[in-house]
């Protein structure tokens, strides 16, 4: 029981996060924890919960239907493990319908507010009542464990009576809202990709449903005799393959017939992620099962079966994630941004899968799901545990097990809460920046230290000489090195003196993609390259007009201040001299700023012609006190 | 703006769902700016409105004078009339615990107590670029701008014909075609005539007519080829153990 008890530890744990990830969900809404937006509405838990839980639970309604109407008697002993992970495949479909709705409490407003021309009211509907028929399908496995209470036997045994016409219910429920999932993309004929839209797309979605479903019973049924280490149903897994086989060489030949009737056929061939996505699809749902089902040997060997119904099983979920979102055209055109899950949506998805596998677990181990029962697990004779030893807390002992349960449940509860970032529950959203006039012209007054005293800066000057905007400007880039200011004055220069990266980056800000700036081509974008001569132009392009109003640099009217060069060559170079002098430790660093050809770029040569570098014997600069202040 | 006061919509905050076309949740219209010209974008108010036939509930309804308008206590949140509005219009309160769909409603309630005469932003307009009536009014006005200044205007009433007509109706100069505005024109496969889609002027809602059409046949057939096959099936199995039992008894028989 080793194998069952690991993976319930895995199972708990992320019912423990997704728990913590849950709360956090209905107490601060859908916008800070999914990555849902006005561009694309539906996400993964449409995508997956409903769509692909409702497809991977439609085991049910295919083995029922082989079982008892067709007659396949050989089937029997997995129809009731079949109609368990149908009935639970439900339950989590509901579950996650619950987090994905807006205002869920409202749900049961589709049974008093009626429009039927909804392809979503009828799949409400349907659910709705399948999953009650697929509740008294189950009911007997439960019932028949407390036949001794006299009330219960008789509900057993009118159950038992009416079963034929609740499985009959049942697959009618189950054709229509099977393929009515698919009824739902039919009114967003602009949003899907051509090759996935078709006015047929609800016969496609029940067809793959029938395959989904035969494929997952297969999954599950190898899945659950791995762990409870139970011989392998051989000779019905060949079976179901076999049908599984012919019924997706049909899904084939319809989803290809389709595409070429209609005239999507240009689109197979194109290159694009649309394509890739359907060539990627076409190779999990089709051919990989096709291929294995077929050939006999590989059908002999288990492996290679599971194999082959995995496979299946996702690239059909893959089908779904693709018609409930991957292929809309925000994702493949330029129109919006394109949509990925928060880790928050994924967290929540995994809890529910979890959930629903640990309940199939405590109905195996509890009632006769399966012929045999597994080994009863807690039937290992009991040994004292010891405190002290160790061994104790390995063993298979149940009271043991529950808390190594209990605690990965709580340890996981509180890791994902903390890592819920306080900052996206918290943000309020940006208040629009005010702007001023740009006035980045002749001469500044840069009050770099904040202490009320500023210099004046040529800008103009600098403008034509330095090749880019961010040689200066930007400061806060992790690591830069372009001005050799910030490598010690970091007290001096706060994080977003100049430029403000993440401002810049975010969509609540200027919105600008990386490459807006980032060289593509260079460096693969990891560093800025300040060579071009175009990043003059790319940050006036806005600044030009535009400046924060906040700023703390003033545009200088009058000449009286401190330069500058001035300042540098008089305050900076000159204790950098003294220091470097002094410092052994600095001396090996060798910071960029005591080398003139820093902003010198041609000091060679201009040493040659004694241009600059005249040291001023007499100051004549003027510090005017408080200028920001009197403003 | 007008919208806003009359609609009481609180101020807007620019967060990262939105749409970079300026709508919102607290942002039932905007003006776009395309070249020199503005435009500005909401709510169409389809006159067979792709949103109010996909609403599982009906809280999306069209009223008698056109608007369509939205029932909060109705909605449960499923958000399918945002993925089935052809213009992308509806916006959703992505930040609130307690979420509404929000679009324009064309002060639908405010006309109808009787607060206003017109929608907010028809009254606001100082210009007459934006005006407020019956369609078939609006539409003979909108023929005649055209033809005062052909030279100026595109011939061409946009939410004339479109998804099967809008009660917003634009038109527009020359060099500013507006067909940005609905989603049709961006598709993957422009200009590529594929058999099942539905046409530019046709209304959305005819997609899913056939597959809401065909339920209850479908319902009532499957139940029918279902009973019928486990009748055959049972009664085909019961012949063929009734033959063993005739042969079992036969051997029996021949034994005896």
């Amino acid at each position: 029981m080793e194998r069952v008890n690991k993976v319930k530890l895995i199972l708990w744990t992320i019912l423990g996060g997704s728990l913590a990830v849950a709360i956090t969900r209905f107490i601060f809404g859908l916008g800070v924890t999914t990555n849902l937006s006005d561009n694309s509405p539906w996400g993964f838990w449409i995508g997956f919960d409903v769509m692909g839980g409702v497809a991977l639970a439609s085991g049910g309604f295919v083995i029922a239907a082989f079982y008892y109407i067709f007659g396949k008697k050989a089937l029997y002993s997995i129809v009731r493990a079949a109609i368990l992970t149908a009935f639970l495949g439900y339950v989590s479909v509901v579950i996650g319908l619950l987090f994905d709705l807006g205002l869920p409490w409202n749900i049961w407003h589709m049974i008093i507010y009626w429009n039927p021309h909804s392809p979503l009211f009828e799949v409400g509907w349907c659910v709705m009542l399948y999953l009650s028929v697929l509740t008294l399908e189950f009911a007997p496995v439960v019932l028949e464990k407390y036949n001794r209470i006299k009330l219960l036997a008789s509900v057993h045994r009118f159950l038992d009576k009416i079963k034929i016409p609740l499985v009959i219910l049942g697959i009618m429920l189950s054709t229509l809202h099977q393929s009515s999932l698919g009824s739902l993309f039919l009114a967003m004929p602009y949003r899907l990709h051509p090759l996935w839209y078709s006015p047929i797309i609800p016969i496609i979605f029940f067809v793959s449903a029938i395959c989904l479903g035969l494929m997952m019973v297969m999954v599950g049924s190898l899945t659950s005799s791995y762990l409870y280490k139970k011989e392998y149903e051989k000779d019905i897994l060949i079976q179901i393959s076999k049908y599984s086989a012919w019924i997706l060489s049909f899904y084939a030949i319809l989803r290809f017939s389709d595409i070429i009737i209609r005239g999507a056929g240009v689109f197979l061939s194109t290159w694009s992620w649309g394509t890739f996505l359907f060539w990627l699809e076409t190779l999990l749902s089709i051919i990989i099962p096709l291929f294995t089902f077929s050939i006999p040997y590989s059908r002999n060997k288990i492996s290679i079966l599971y194999f082959g119904a995995l496979t299946g099983v996702i690239g059909i979920v893959f089908n779904r994630l693709n018609v409930g979102g991957l292929t809309h055209l925000n994702n493949l055109t330029e129109i919006g941004t394109f949509y990925f899950p928060s880790w928050m949506e994924l967290v929540i998805s995994a809890g529910v899968v979890s959930t629903s596998i640990l309940v199939f677990f405590y109905f195996i181990e509890n009632y006769k799901v399966w012929d045999k029962n597994p080994i009863d697990l807690y039937s290992i004779p009991r040994t004292k545990p010891l405190l002290t030893s160790l061994s104790a807390c390995l063993e298979a002992e149940p009271n043991v097990i529950r808390a190594k349960l209990s605690f990965a449940f709580v340890i996981a509860f509180g890791f994902a809460f903390a890592f819920i970032s306080e900052e996206s529950i918290y943000n309020e959203g940006c208040e629009k920046s005010p702007v001023v006039r740009a006035r980045g012209g002749d001469t500044l007054l840069i009050d770099g230290n904040r202490n009320n005293y500023g210099v004046s800066f040529a800008h103009k000057k600098h403008q034509s000489v330095v090749a880019s905007c961010g040689y200066c400007h930007h400061l806060n880039k992790p690591g830069d090195k372009a001005t050799g200011c910030y490598e010690c004055h970091n007290d001096m220069y706060r994080q977003s003196d100049a430029f403000q990266h993440s401002w810049h980056s975010s969509s609540q800000g200027a919105n600008l993609g990386c490459f807006k700036c980032h060289s593509w081509y260079e460096n693969k974008g990891k560093n800025f390259v300040f060579t071009s001569d175009k990043l003059t132009q790319l940050c006036l392009k806005c600044h030009k007009d535009i400046i924060p109003a906040d700023s703390r640099i003033e545009y200088l009217k009058t000449y009286k201040t401190l330069s500058y060069t001035d300042a540098m060559h008089n305050l900076c170079i000159k204790c950098h001299e003294r220091m470097f002098s002094q410092d052994a430790l600095l001396r090996k660093q060798n910071p960029n700023l005591t080398r003139c050809s820093n902003c010198h770029n041609e000091f060679e040569h201009s040493l040659k012609e004694k241009k600059i570098f005249v040291k001023k014997e007499k100051n004549q600069w003027v510090v005017i006190p408080s200028v920001l202040q009197n403003r | 703006m007008a919208c806003k006061i009359v609609n009481n919509l609180a101020p807007d905050k620019p967060r990262e769902w939105q749409k970079n076309d300026g709508l919102s949740a607290r942002n039932w219209t905007s003006v776009l700016h395309k070249g020199s010209y503005n435009v500005r974008k909401q709510c169409r108010h389809c006159i067979e409105p792709s949103c109010a036939s996909v609403c599982p509930v009906g809280a999306l309804y069209k009223t008698e004078t056109g608007a369509v308008v939205y029932d909060k206590e109705k909605c449960l949140g499923c958000r399918y009339c945002m993925m089935a509005c052809p213009y992308g219009i509806p916006r959703y309160d992505w930040d609130s615990p307690v979420p509404y769909i929000e679009k324009c409603i064309l002060c639908y309630y405010n006309i109808k107590n009787g607060n206003i005469k017109e929608p907010a932003c028809c009254s606001a307009c100082p210009t007459e670029a934006t005006i407020f009536g019956e369609r078939d009014k609006l539409l003979k006005e909108a023929r005649i701008r055209i033809e005062k200044e052909p030279e100026k205007y595109l011939n061409h009433i946009y939410g004339e014909y479109e998804v099967g007509g809008t009660n917003v109706i634009y038109i527009t100069h020359k060099d500013c075609p507006l067909d940005f505005l609905y989603y049709y024109n961006q598709r993957v496969e422009k200009g590529i005539k594929l058999i099942g889609q539905p046409e530019i002027n046709e209304p959305l809602p005819i997609t899913t007519k056939w597959a809401m059409g065909a339920v209850p046949s479908v319902f009532v057939g499957m139940g029918v080829i279902m009973s019928g096959t486990y009748w055959i099936i049972k009664r085909r199995q019961q012949l063929k153990k009734n033959n063993e039992d005739i042969n079992l008894t036969r051997d029996s028989d021949g034994k005896s």
